[in-house]
């Protein structure tokens, strides 16, 4: 069974949500304390977290960095605050998606949760090359010569999806509905915040990029092999 | 010119520095003028006077003479005559240089002798003849000015002095005594210049202290109009400074106090409503999280509603409709506060206007819960890129669109669509019950409604047409209203080619063209 833990200072919504996502077939562990989570995260692994912005002890985005410093797992952010600098701040401190509150309705939330969980890139298989970097799509893992770069299943599947069509010019749309699921475009922000966080890991210089190329007033493209 | 006449309007020291150098000028025109002629008549008629005395014994000492000579031989005589000649002309370089000539006058003169002699420097012909004709005539001493002719070629203002003169045995003869001008000329040409210079002086300090008065003056007026000028720009900060106690200080002072009372009164107003939109927007998010809950809640007890029976069944059906109402309505409400609190913000990306339209209008299109009208889109172009937030943008139009399927009354809504080289315009024309004077004047205020009692279809939240037009104006574009009883709306968004600049002309006009006052009348 699929874990997933919900970190919502609302009891009653934390609640609700763990009805609709057992219903859903989920495995559902409820947390409402920003620093009650790390201990349960350590204690029981989930293959996901849905993280509210607003918690008492730690707020969600100090959460969430504090996740990524430990694990890749993905992350959800849930915001009743639909003002971008909390979305960027949630973005930009390891989250891989976000919901505004309320949703659409439940069918959104899961999704978008199945969407962070599947392999988006099932048809690839075997090494590719981008740059001087060696992409082993099938051990899920990154290499620069000897050297291992983590990144998060988020930042992987971005790297693969470019990476699988070189040459090829990705819009921001385009990327949204291969990498997140998508069906038309909501917000672009998210693919730019991405494309920052992967850049740190994988680019020499990440403001002189050779992995992630930008086309102006297009969008990205993966660099050529080294 | 022009620069002159606009540096006049402008600036209170120029054009009162200008007006003083004028009106000074002219007065020491006037004075400097008469001073002169008074200057040169006085020296002229001295030396006139001086002249002729000097003249009048000249020439009665050679008369004198002449009447003692008779009977001396004609050398002693001649020789008497060149010693007068030689005594009255002066050789000093200082003295006013003076030249006699000695001339026989041509008739009443018979003697065969000529006694005729002259200064050596003087050329006889310089006599001017009209003078000569008035010597011959009268006894009297006569004088005239003239031009003096010497022999080194040199020609000079003269002054000729003459009389007749007989010589007994002799016969008649006229002499001449030429006084130069020269000397006068060049007093009278000081007296000029200094008369000049000195004007010229009193003019500049004139200017100069006018330019220092004035400049206590005006100094204080440009800083009050500086400073008002930055406070109209928002920095109520700004004060005059109070440094003496005169009027100045009194309009400092009052002005002060007004920018004072101003700034508190905006401050306090500011205050307000930053705490009014704080808590609209708290509200709203506060509102949020319960929503959320209920949606699913809602939801999960909506999928089981075939289990229930049909009154728990429809309870549940309402349950989930208000639910998605109130959420639109939250929505709205968030958005209001946004415009209000001018936190609104403008994503604006690359996006084909007529695409965005068609997908609209694919939403609204038949099949949808009601009044199977059709939407009809105009457009010459296949397709219009510009630069707008295609969030707003797209909610500019689902609101249009709704609000004239909602009064077309089951009659075709028309779309068109029509782009200049700055600005695309999108007209959404209805022909169904319309809209009255009153009723477009309100027709975007928060809430309104044209008729209270009438269906409301979209379940819309009275804020649409509101938040469309801000929406619009945060582009720097335009949405207008036309309506007619029962003769349909028109609402035409006019937006920028990119968002931000202005724009130049309606592409659109507001009155459609399908419309004609006469016939509405008839």
């Amino acid at each position: 069974m699929t874990l997933v833990m919900v970190v919502d200072d609302d009891q009653d919504l934390a609640e609700m949500l763990g009805i609709v996502l057992t219903g859903s077939g989920f495995d559902v562990d409820l947390v409402n304390r920003g620093d009650e989570v790390l201990e349960v995260f350590r204690n029981n692994p989930p293959d996901l977290v849905l993280l509210d912005v607003m918690l008492p002890g730690i707020d969600g985005i100090e959460v969430c960095r504090l996740i990524r410093l430990e694990s890749m797992v993905p992350i959800v952010m849930l915001s009743a605050k639909g003002e971008t600098q909390d979305i960027v701040r949630g973005l930009e401190a390891g989250a891989d998606d976000y919901i505004q509150k309320p949703f659409r309705d439940k069918a959104e939330l899961i999704a978008r949760i199945r969407t962070r969980l599947r392999r988006t890139n099932a048809d690839v298989v075997g090494i590719l090359a981008i740059g001087d970097l060696s992409i082993d799509v099938t051990a899920h893992e990154v290499h620069r010569g000897t050297t291992l770069i983590q990144l998060t299943r988020l930042e992987f599947d971005l790297l693969v999806a470019l990476a699988k069509d070189p040459g090829r010019v990705f819009t921001r749309d385009a990327l949204l509905s291969e990498v997140w699921g998508y069906r038309h475009s909501t917000d672009t922000r998210l693919v730019n915040v991405h494309v920052q966080r992967l850049r740190s890991k994988v680019e020499h210089e990440p403001e002189n990029p050779e992995i992630v190329m930008t086309v102006r007033g297009v969008g990205y493209k993966a660099g050529g092999p080294a | 010119m022009k620069g002159i006449r606009q540096a006049l309007r402008q600036s209170l020291a120029v054009k009162v520095i200008l007006s003083t150098v004028l009106l000074s000028l002219s007065v020491i025109l006037l004075a400097g003028s008469a001073l002169n002629s008074r200057l040169s008549d006085g020296i002229r008629s001295v030396s006139l006077t001086s002249a002729i005395a000097e003249s009048r014994f000249t020439f009665f000492n050679a008369q004198y003479q002449m009447l003692l000579s008779q009977g001396e031989t004609l050398e002693e005589r001649r020789q008497i005559i060149a010693d007068l000649v030689l005594s009255a002309t002066t050789k000093g370089v200082n003295e006013a240089q003076r030249e006699m000539i000695f001339l026989k006058a041509p008739n009443g003169n018979k003697s065969a002798i000529s006694f005729e002699m002259s200064s050596s420097m003087i050329k006889v012909s310089s006599v001017p003849a009209e003078l000569r004709t008035k010597v011959q005539e009268n006894t009297e001493l006569q004088y005239q000015y003239g031009i003096a002719s010497y022999t080194s070629g040199v020609k000079g203002n003269s002054l000729f002095v003459g009389e007749r003169i007989n010589i007994p045995g002799g016969g008649r003869y006229e002499m001449y005594l030429v006084f130069s001008l020269k000397s006068q000329t060049a007093t009278l040409d000081l007296v000029r210049n200094s008369l000049f210079l000195t004007g010229l002086a009193l003019l500049v300090l004139i200017t100069m202290i006018t330019w220092l008065v004035l400049r206590q003056v005006v100094r204080p007026v440009r800083d009050a109009a500086r400073i008002a000028t930055q406070f109209t720009k928002g920095d109520f900060s700004q004060r005059m400074k109070i440094t003496s106690q005169d009027e100045i200080s009194t309009l400092a002072h009052s002005y002060n106090e007004m920018a004072y009372s101003i700034e508190q009164q905006i401050s306090r107003l500011e205050n307000l409503s930053r705490v009014q939109q704080r808590f609209v927007s708290d509200v709203t998010h506060e509102l949020r999280t319960p929503l959320t809950t209920l949606r699913m809640a809602s939801e999960v007890i909506y999928n089981q509603r075939e289990s229930f029976d049909p009154f728990v069944s429809r309870s549940s059906e309402l349950l989930a409709a208000q639910i998605d109402r109130f959420e639109k309505l939250l929505e709205d409400l968030l958005e209001v506060s946004r415009f209000d609190a001018e936190v609104a913000v403008l994503e604006a990306v690359n996006i084909d206007v007529i695409a965005l339209v068609n997908r609209c209008v694919r939403d609204f299109g038949p099949g949808e819960n009601h009044n199977n009208a059709l939407i009809n889109v105009v457009c010459k172009d296949s397709s219009i890129h510009i630069r707008a937030d295609v969030r707003r943008v797209e909610r500019i139009m689902r609101n249009l669109l709704a609000n004239a399927l909602d009064h077309a009354d089951g009659k075709e809504v028309v779309v068109t669509i029509v782009t200049t080289e700055t600005e695309v315009a999108i007209g959404v024309r209805d022909y169904g019950s319309g809209l009255d004077e009153s009723a477009l004047i309100r027709v975007f205020d928060r809430f309104w409604r044209a008729d209270p009692s009438r269906a409301r279809f979209r379940g819309g939240t009275g804020l649409g047409l509101s938040i469309a037009l801000e929406d619009a104006r945060l582009h720097n574009g335009e949405l207008d209203a036309w309506g007619r009883p029962n003769k349909g709306a028109h609402f035409v968004l006019t937006l920028p080619l990119i968002a931000g600049s202005s724009i130049q002309a309606r592409p659109i006009s507001i009155t459609p063209k399908d419309f004609h006052q006469e016939s509405f009348y008839l």
